[in-house]
């Protein structure tokens, strides 16, 4: 865990920052608004004391809530992986802004997350599905999308303790919410 | 089907009754009766780029490569744009082995999704288990014992030489030499059986658990690890003489589908693909997790970036990857293979990452628990994917038969690139 990469984090962003940074295990996470991402990736791509020159990963999270996008981020300067949430976005219609000026690679990463999620990444310019077919019109990896056979969803739910019925909730850390029967 | 000459310049003649002209080649003529493919979909294009993709130029045509195409690796479908025998661009369309694994995971329990996640990338299955199970466990605080992690070295390692081996013959397959992948797969062969005897599956192993591996090392692995240790520096040297010394081969694949560092950063690819224009980006060194840090070995980088490179790089790890087991079968501590943890586990609500160094890059899993006990979600990051995506970028100029040679060199799995 690597604690000045916090605070140089939290001095650098300060204005744009939701709460402080989070620490557990090899991993740094700080929360942004979507409107931040541009700003605070180019940032943390661009200048050579935080040089996060690596995208290691673009994850689309549907918290039941609101959408999220998450960035995992790697440089050398720090022993850390970096991640990014941008939260707050609407479910009804997610809009975030691309980071395909930056990643070239992210592109297709963005095209799965619009595929599974309908997050439309403004500024991505082969934004289409990439594993679904054309015609489908549903976004398969939101939380209201149940598979046929759910078990949580059947007659049985509740019978066997791991067919326990549950709903979407955040998982936001520190907050135990237990849900079903 | 008919062929005529249509005039170069202005609008071609109309097609005869009963014809019509091949959106490829405005010079063809098809009976319209004839229900075979055409390449550009029968909707108006979704984005800027769809549209730029499909608007043929002077001279230009579309070609079907896939889904069922032997130097596909699997199910990819990709039209190209030709120029005569050059390429002009490329679009890849996935899908065809989609099975939407990231859904299933979210309602499995945590013990099923290793299950779920092994057939992601068939070639790599341990890796593909690795990331999520370390992810989990960083949600449990759990602390492995020390034997699982170095039997998780040690059966990952031989995962990635058999891995490797089948690397070497199917890129020697697609630039037309038949020998080499007979040779691998004896490799192959004996380390699958290997595993086999070790986990109790030849490809799918489902071995890993949160906590540690499913089974102790066993007299048939071992008996079967030893003999073929003993062989293996001078099998897999006699296997790449085939090709490091043969000229067609090296001539052919030297220079080809070049990738410069800056490039490899932009388009997000890790693993041998990076470490061969140059960056020693080795998540064993660089990230250290397991018990990598406590074993000598080596990363091989390249400077060049071409086929070349990429393949020559993947034989240098291979021989890396025998040292590595050699220090495991010596240092192979006793002691417990399960670390103590309750049947049905729910982790406290968080968020992990983590990423382990697969044979062709960083596997990554993102998961978020909910406190139940099914993951809230799973987010699986497969080097495959990003590195198909880069083949784009990659080919406009070469020549046809080198697409296969390009796409072969960054070894990407079809399996892990549809999820």
């Amino acid at each position: 865990m690597d604690r000045t990469l916090a605070r140089r984090l939290e001095a650098r962003f300060e204005s744009v920052l939701h709460g402080a940074a989070r620490q557990r295990h090899d991993q740094t996470e700080i929360r942004i608004g979507a409107g931040d991402v541009i700003d605070v990736l180019r940032s943390l791509h661009d200048e050579p004391d935080l040089a996060f020159t690596m995208l290691a990963d673009l994850a689309g999270v549907d918290t039941g809530k609101e959408m999220q996008v998450v960035y995992h981020l790697w440089s050398a300067t720090t022993t850390d992986w970096l991640r990014v949430i941008a939260e707050g976005l609407s479910r009804d219609e997610p809009r975030i802004p691309s980071v395909t000026f930056l990643w070239q690679g992210a592109e297709w990463m963005e095209r799965e997350t619009y595929d599974m999620f309908g997050i439309i990444f403004e500024g991505n310019r082969d934004l289409r599905r990439i594993y679904m077919p054309p015609d489908y019109t549903s976004f398969p990896l939101r939380k209201d999308f149940y598979l046929p056979d759910d078990a949580a969803r059947s007659t049985g739910a509740g019978v066997r303790h791991v067919e326990r019925s549950r709903s979407p909730v955040d998982a936001a850390p520190g907050v135990l919410r237990r849900t079903g029967a | 089907m008919t062929t005529e000459t249509a005039p170069r310049s202005g609008e071609p003649r109309p097609a005869p009754k009963g014809t019509h002209r091949s959106t490829d080649d405005p010079n063809v003529l098809l009976q319209d009766d004839y229900d075979f493919y055409e390449p550009i979909p029968p909707y108006t294009p979704r984005t800027e780029r769809e549209a730029e993709f499909y608007t043929l130029g002077d001279g230009e045509m579309f070609l079907n490569m896939g889904p069922q195409h032997p130097s596909t690796h699997g199910v990819l479908r990709v039209v190209l744009k030709l120029d005569g025998e050059r390429v002009v661009d490329i679009d890849p369309v996935l899908g065809y082995l989609h099975r939407g694994v990231e859904k299933l995971v979210e309602n499995a329990d945590y013990h099923q999704t290793i299950s779920q996640v092994d057939p992601l990338e068939y070639i790599s299955s341990l890796f593909c288990e690795w990331a999520p199970v370390t992810a989990y466990e960083r949600l449990l605080d759990v602390e492995v014992p020390r034997r699982a992690e170095y039997i998780r070295v040690l059966s990952g390692e031989l995962n990635r030489i058999a891995s490797h081996a089948l690397f070497l013959g199917w890129f020697a397959l697609d630039l037309g030499g038949l020998t080499p992948i007979l040779w691998s797969f004896i490799e192959r062969d004996e380390i699958v059986e290997m595993l086999a005897a070790l986990t109790g599956q030849r490809m799918l192993f489902n071995y890993f658990r949160i906590g540690g591996v499913n089974g102790d090392l066993n007299h048939e692995f071992m008996s079967r690890l030893g003999d073929w240790m003993s062989r293996a520096v001078g099998q897999i040297e006699a296997g790449m003489g085939l090709l490091n010394e043969n000229e067609i081969f090296v001539r052919r694949a030297a220079g080809l589908g070049v990738i410069d560092t800056e490039m490899a950063l932009r388009y997000c690819m890790t693993g041998p693909n990076l470490r061969a224009t140059g960056v020693p980006f080795d998540l064993r060194r660089t990230h250290p997790y397991s018990i990598y840090p406590e074993l000598e070995f080596d990363i091989p980088t390249r400077t060049e970036g071409d086929c070349l490179a990429r393949y020559l790089l993947r034989m240098e790890e291979i021989k890396q990857s025998i040292r590595i087991i050699d220090q495991c079968l010596d240092k192979m501590p006793d002691g417990p293979i399960m670390a103590k943890l309750p049947r049905l586990i729910r982790p406290r609500p968080g968020r992990a990452w983590s990423g382990v160094e697969g044979p062709r890059g960083v596997y990554g899993a993102y998961a978020i628990s909910d406190g139940t006990d099914q993951p809230f979600r799973l987010k699986i990051h497969d080097p495959s994917f990003i590195h198909l995506q880069a083949v784009g970028a990659l080919l406009p100029g070469c020549l046809l038969a080198d697409c296969m040679a390009v796409m072969a060199s960054l070894d990407p799995i079809m399996g892990g690139v549809d999820k």
